[in-house]
């Protein structure tokens, strides 16, 4: 069985929450009615994802791509790609250089979890030659996004029962493996794995952390 | 099915090609002599220009066109010895009869060539009639006078698939002798007469246009182009003695791979347009479900080959639509929108200028109904100009002012006003020539929407083996319109059309420095390294396909 390094991108290895990159494509739609529009849908969103007391997280997920309705799939890769070379290429956090240098370094399993699209979420495991991804995946229908996303929704929470069959599909075992979260919802994914490890953890994350008696590592 | 070996059947060939100065015609020399050097020789018609005759002009492309660049690389400098045994320069005026040819010098000619390839012809949606007739009608029948006394009495003709002409509809691959576009039945000897003793006592460019479009348009052709094309298929395919197959290519448009990715020439059909989506105007009049029927050049070149060894092989079609539009159509709007993220990108670069990356990158093209008056569409901005320059011209600043004022201010504001009226004249005149070219192209880009049926050609794609189709295949249904619009065609216009649009140059490649050692030691390594190169070539590619076959199928597998 192989022993994986689980990142929650967002907060260990990348600033930039999700939601950035909703605004961002949303703000660059076609036109200026358009854009208000969408960013108006987008901004719906935040208060959503900055309320980390939510049952689940995936709601406020939903909802942030969800200012992506209508718009080409054609426009959402060119947008994605730009926003990708121009906020997330060179930023990675030297704390996940680190954590990543040394997960690969013990014949680690790199795995990335993202709220991001797959569209930019996709790039940034190409660069890091990630051996997996989980992200979410826009719903396309007739070359537009609908605005839904495809199940599973990765969102705040990430529930424990997903890690154990991602395990098992990828024949990893769990209690030997490693992983690192940022944010108080990244709680249930670091407590269904063997090793977790708050990385410059939020005040929730922090506290729990402190009562489980995990690693803190600090930027 | 019976295998099509393209080598094979080129093989020991000789081959009559007419306008390979021009876009088209150059790529598929290029690829000829790159990819087949199984053919024993090539005969080029062509015509001189501006005091140079056929033979040093063709030189002067060999040398520096970046159409023949794969050649120079195969070959380095010993390509001139390759096209010095290979490619034989006639000079020739292809609107004389037997294209300025005598009989003898014709009859010597043809009696060893296999096939007659003719690409010349006028690409002008609305020259001076007269010239259309020329080239498009006159040089057709005169180069298929030749083609009936070559050994091989075939020909390959190359037309447009828009000769299909109003109305919009699901066009065959089919041409029904004497029948026009819109049904009627009509005799196209007589046709071609009857337009050329009309012509005769019009004197002015306007009139000549006005009355041939309106032949044309009652046949159901909209415009000069399609009517002169569209009459020369119909007088080409009853010439008895002569196996005459038809290619129609859509819009040709920047290659994919050959000679090189990007690859264009001159002021085609969308290069306008794409620049016109990058500017101020970027309301594009076009329906947004219809297609706009692109082919690469290089798709269009691979055609060619297919239909040409077909024809050798006397299992020639009449018909071979090269088209996207029903195996892989790309529509108006997306077309508009690519085109619209490609220049967001040109304007995002650094070092594009504050108002392209502040004004322009923001303002995106979107297709728009033609008839339909906008703010800042064309015709607006053109009446404001206009009204401006009406209000400026002629004008006394001095009379408006106070007297006291007259001697500072008076001549100053009389130069500012002069210099604002020229340029609204100047803008004007701009805008004159995008609306005109808005009304040529409407009918192509706006009006009608056709599907071509495209069956021919990958059918003979079929019969080809797997190293073959690599390299001859009919290869529409693989284009990624996404990638090819951002990655391949904005870029290609952007390099070899854009800049004639705005009166700049484009790059040309430097001449080779000359091959040293003997012409036969030249001729030697020249064969030894053709043969080689288009094995490692053949090879490469069959690997290089490989690959992408595993990428597609990992893909395939994983979703």
């Amino acid at each position: 069985m192989h022993q994986a390094a689980f990142f929650r991108v967002e907060g260990t290895l990348l600033d930039r929450p999700a939601l950035a990159a909703a605004a961002w494509l949303a703000g660059n739609a076609r036109g200026l009615g358009e854009r208000a529009l969408r960013l108006g849908n987008v901004a719906l969103a935040a208060p959503l994802s900055f309320a980390g007391s939510l049952a689940s997280g995936a709601t406020a997920t939903r909802i942030t791509w969800m200012g992506l309705r209508g718009m080409t799939e054609d426009r959402v890769e060119v947008l994605a790609e730009e926003y990708y070379d121009d906020f997330v290429k060179d930023e990675l956090l030297d704390v996940g250089k680190r954590l990543l240098r040394r997960a690969r370094k013990d014949g680690r399993r790199i795995v990335l979890v993202s709220d991001n699209i797959e569209q930019i979420a996709g790039r940034f495991a190409d660069d890091l030659e990630a051996d997996d991804l989980i992200c979410n995946r826009l719903e396309i229908t007739r070359s537009k996004a609908t605005g839904r996303l495809e199940e599973p929704v990765v969102g705040g929470n990430l529930a424990g029962q997903w890690a154990r069959g991602f395990a098992k599909a990828n024949d990893i075992d769990l209690d030997l493996s490693w992983a690192y979260g940022a944010r108080g919802g990244d709680s249930l994914l670091l407590s269904a794995i063997g090793k977790p490890c708050a990385v410059a953890p939020d005040f929730r994350l922090r506290r729990i952390a402190r009562d489980n008696d995990w690693p803190v590592v600090e930027r | 099915m019976e295998p099509l070996r393209i080598a094979e059947t080129f093989r020991g060939k000789h081959i009559l090609i007419t306008g390979v100065t021009g876009f088209l015609g150059k790529v598929w020399l290029s690829m000829l002599l790159t990819e087949l050097p199984e053919i024993r020789r090539m005969t080029l018609l062509a015509r001189g220009r501006k005091g140079v005759d056929a033979k040093a002009r063709f030189e002067e492309i060999a040398e520096r066109s970046p159409a023949l660049r794969p050649f120079r690389a195969l070959h380095g400098p010993d390509f001139r010895e390759v096209l010095s045994e290979k490619v034989d320069v006639v000079e020739a005026c292809l609107s004389a009869d037997l294209c300025g040819l005598s009989e003898a010098e014709a009859s010597r000619l043809m009696s060893d060539v296999d096939l007659v390839v003719h690409v010349a012809g006028l690409t002008d949606f609305e020259p001076d009639p007269p010239l259309a007739i020329e080239a498009n009608l006159r040089g057709a029948l005169n180069v298929a006078e030749l083609a009936k006394r070559s050994a091989g009495k075939r020909m390959i003709h190359i037309s447009t698939c828009f000769v299909a002409g109003r109305p919009s509809r699901e066009v065959p691959e089919f041409l029904e002798h004497g029948v026009s576009p819109l049904g009627v039945k009509f005799d196209p000897r007589q046709e071609l007469d009857e337009l050329s003793a009309e012509m005769l006592p019009l004197d002015s460019v306007r009139a000549r246009t006005d009355h041939a479009m309106a032949r044309g348009q009652r046949l159901g052709w909209p415009n000069i182009y399609t009517y002169t094309k569209g009459l020369a298929e119909h007088l080409l395919l009853t010439i008895p003695e002569l196996d005459v197959s038809i290619v129609r290519p859509a819009i040709v448009e920047c290659a994919r791979s050959f000679p090189m990715l990007g690859w264009n020439e001159g002021i085609n059909t969308s290069g306008p347009l794409v620049w016109l989506l990058g500017t101020t105007f970027c309301r594009f009049p076009s329906r947004p479900t219809n297609r706009f029927d692109v082919v690469p050049v290089d798709t269009v070149a691979r055609s060619m080959t297919l239909a040409a060894a077909e024809s050798m092989r006397g299992e020639g079609r009449e018909i071979y639509h090269v088209a996207s539009s029903q195996r892989n159509p790309l529509s108006f709007g997306r077309a508009v929108e690519l085109t619209a993220l490609a220049w967001r990108r040109i304007h995002g670069r650094e070092q594009a200028t504050a108002f392209e990356s502040l004004v322009l990158r923001h303002l995106e093209g979107r297709p728009v109904e033609a008839d339909q008056e906008r703010f800042l569409d064309v015709h607006t901005v053109r009446r404001v100009a206009r009204s401006l320059r009406a209000l400026l011209k002629g004008r006394d600043a001095a009379n408006a002012l106070p007297e006291r004022m007259r001697g500072e201010l008076a001549d100053s504001l009389n130069r500012r006003m002069k210099s604002a009226s020229m340029k609204c004249r100047n803008l004007d005149r701009q805008l004159g020539r995008v609306d005109d070219m808005l009304r040529t192209y409407r009918p192509f880009i706006h009006d009608h929407d056709w599907i071509y049926e495209t069956e021919a050609l990958p059918a003979a794609t079929r019969r080809l083996d797997d190293a073959e189709r690599q390299l001859f295949g009919f290869d529409v249904d693989d284009i990624d319109w996404r990638r090819y619009w951002l990655d391949v065609q904005v870029p290609g216009l952007e390099t070899w059309c854009i800049p004639l649009l705005k009166g700049d140059s484009v790059p040309e490649d430097e001449p080779l420095p000359l091959a040293h050692g003997s012409r036969r030691a030249g001729r030697r390594r020249a064969e030894e390294k053709l043969g080689e190169n288009v094995d490692e070539k053949r090879r490469g590619l069959a690997t290089h396909s490989e690959a992408a076959e595993g990428r597609r199928s990992q893909r395939s597998a994983s979703a």
